[in-house]
């Protein structure tokens, strides 16, 4: 049995319990009181200490409404002609986006991880064990998604466990227990993947074709990474959430790079052991 | 207008200079725009710091030098000095390098870690490996030089048991892992998620193993020049390998631009295009080539031996920290990870 994530972002009000409960069941350090300046995301990224981010998108492609609209007619979705040629653009222009750890199906992290400290544990999730990571940080810059990543004061790697601890207990992530619109819902993976689908094509029908589901073989896999067990169900492209649109295995090249390399080493000896002979 | 004209006015009054703000108006922040999320790095940098550059530059040299060692062997030559200096070179950089890499550990404590499992997909796993056991064998190789030489305190019983280690079969066995040891710091960086690295996938390896060689030439040379040791006939050897390494090195360093293309920006930036170009194109490279393939004089080879060692050393610097430079930017990363970006020989199990 797989579990995973659904983060569905269209319902996303950005509240950040998520972010909160994470910190809290995790017993994770603040990050400070930085302000960004640029946006109302002061938590900016997913790192070793903030296992939940809920990105803060702002999407000012369409024209602000003005003149005398009847807000409430079009909040229940009646389409007429704005004045201005205006367009209320309600999903696209002021989004959500709790990210989390992906948990590959075949993770970069986990293949790049020397000790063996990063597995798959009972739940199909990619877990860190905190007992053997020795903190060599190789797993940071193999993972797609930029999401493990180094704490200097620790030494070691983190991220998210998908509340290991808590699914033993048969409870839900602490994350998806606190969000209040279940934007972010946990579950089997098939299960999950089923209401994705019913979810993205009810935004179809609704007038939204851009809505569509992150994480499947088709776009979190082409490379070799076959597909995420935390999807999402995003409404524009995936940049616009600081995400890759088409994330690969770089362990897949491994096995190409060190054929090469012999083949040089072998030229190479040659070229030396023939400049040695005169 | 209203509300859109009012803002209008507002941002045509303010002067940006890429400087953050205090109002927040989304329609013209600089930052702000649909293929990035504020410029925040969608993939996080390696954390290694100056431990890994220096360490990829002797364990690069400890390599070449143990090939230049097992060459000699096979070929009979009988050169006490160069068999010294080569020997003697692996030994010191085996020994160096298991320490800085440790020191580099987050939890230097649990490096034994490292060898409680093999993983033959992780660079670091299989390097780590190979490091243990080549810088073991070497030291065992070492070790009979050593006994030949006194250096044991005499004619004692770990003397005697040391001259009794088969050194050729023990370097000829260690060549692959040492060849491996030079190459395999390059095939790490590949296995990321780091643009540069990664697009260059396929020469990267050799690129740092021809580096390693050259850089063990010039390093035996520079020792036998500078102590007047070396047989002529040996140092004569040195510089034809030297200049054939150098060239090769330098189709390969070229090779790699090319394939990486715009990804190699970080290369040329303004922080690391001096180093770049002028260190390691221009002095680890051209000029060495230029000293070698000209007059013979021991000033000559000892100039041209430190240019090469120094453009070596910038050569790793630059691609270490071009690899910060190239996963802090979110357009190289995303136009890497396209579907028709960056890897056209991934084959497409379907489209959308």
């Amino acid at each position: 049995m797989a579990t995973g994530f659904l983060t569905d972002t269209t319902v996303c009000i950005g509240c950040k319990a998520c972010e909160v409960a994470c910190k809290q069941w995790n017993q994770l350090p603040a990050d400070g009181y930085e302000l960004t300046g640029d946006s109302y995301d002061n938590t900016k990224q997913l790192s070793g200490d903030t296992w939940r981010h809920v990105a803060f998108i702002e999407n000012p492609k369409k024209k602000r409404l003005t003149g005398d609209v009847d807000l409430v007619a079009l909040a229940e979705d009646v389409k007429e002609d704005l004045p201005n040629g205006a367009e209320l653009d309600g999903l696209g222009r002021w989004t959500f986006m709790s990210d989390v750890c992906k948990h590959c199906v075949e993770a970069p992290c986990q293949q790049a991880c020397p000790t063996g400290a990063i597995i798959r544990n009972e739940f199909d999730n990619v877990y860190i064990q905190p007992d053997v990571c020795n903190g060599c940080g190789y797993c940071v810059p193999a993972c797609p998604y930029g999401v493990i990543t180094s704490v200097p004061e620790d030494g070691r790697a983190f991220k998210c466990t998908l509340c290991y601890d808590r699914q033993i207990d048969g409870l839900e992530p602490a994350c998806a227990k606190a969000c209040p619109t279940n934007s972010i819902m946990f579950g089997e993976v098939e299960e999950l993947e089923r209401v994705a689908e019913e979810r993205v094509k009810q935004l179809h029908d609704r007038g939204y074709p851009q809505a569509f589901l992150y994480g499947t073989p088709e776009v979190g896999g082409t490379g070799g990474i076959g597909g995420n067990h935390s999807k999402f169900i995003l409404m524009d492209v995936p940049e616009t959430y600081n995400l890759p649109e088409n994330p690969f295995l770089p362990q897949d090249k491994v096995a190409g790079a060190t054929v090469a390399s012999a083949v040089a080493a072998t030229v190479i000896g040659a070229v030396v052991a023939w400049a040695f002979r005169g | 207008m209203g509300v859109s004209g009012i803002r209008g006015s507002m941002a045509e009054e303010t002067k940006r200079n890429g400087k953050p703000e205090t109002s927040h108006r989304p329609e013209t922040d600089p930052k702000r725009d649909d293929k990035n999320y504020y410029g925040i790095p969608p993939i996080k940098r390696a954390h290694w710091t100056w431990q890994i550059y220096v360490y990829f530059w002797i364990g690069g040299i400890g390599a070449g030098s143990h090939l230049l060692a097992t060459i000699g062997h096979l070929l009979g030559w009988k050169d006490e000095a160069f068999f010294r200096t080569t020997k003697y070179t692996t030994l010191a950089a085996m020994t160096i390098s298991p320490v800085l890499l440790i020191w580099d550990l987050g939890r230097p404590e649990r490096f034994l870690n490292m060898l409680r499992i093999l993983k033959l997909r992780s660079p670091m796993s299989t390097g780590s490996w190979a490091l243990s056991v080549f810088g073991s064998m070497s030291g065992l190789v070492a070790t009979k030089q050593a006994a030949e030489d006194g250096l044991l305190l005499g004619d004692n019983f770990a003397s005697r048991l040391a001259k009794l280690v088969p050194d050729r079969l023990v370097s000829v066995l260690a060549l692959p892992l040492g060849l491996y040891v030079g190459a395999y710091t390059g095939i790490l960086l590949i296995a990321t998620s780091v643009p540069m690295w990664a697009r260059n996938w396929l020469l990267m390896g050799p690129t740092f193993l021809s580096s390693a060689v050259s850089s063990g030439l010039s390093w035996t040379s520079l020792v036998l020049h500078l102590g007047n040791w070396g047989e002529s006939k040996t140092l004569g050897a040195l510089k034809r390998a030297e200049r054939v390494v150098l060239v090769i090195e330098a189709i390969l360093i070229a090779a790699s631009l090319i394939r990486m293309g715009k990804w190699s920006k970080p290369l040329f930036s303004k922080k690391l295009g001096p180093l770049f170009v002028g260190g390691t194109l221009i002095g680890g490279i051209a000029a060495p080539l230029v000293l070698l393939f000209g007059k013979e004089t021991r000033e000559r080879s000892i100039l041209a031996s430190v240019l090469v060692l120094v453009g070596g050393f910038l050569f790793r610097y630059v691609m270490v920290v071009g690899g910060r430079e190239s996963a802090d930017d979110p357009e190289s990363y995303f136009s890497f990870a396209k579907k028709d970006g960056g890897r056209p020989e991934v084959s497409g199990e379907g489209s959308e």
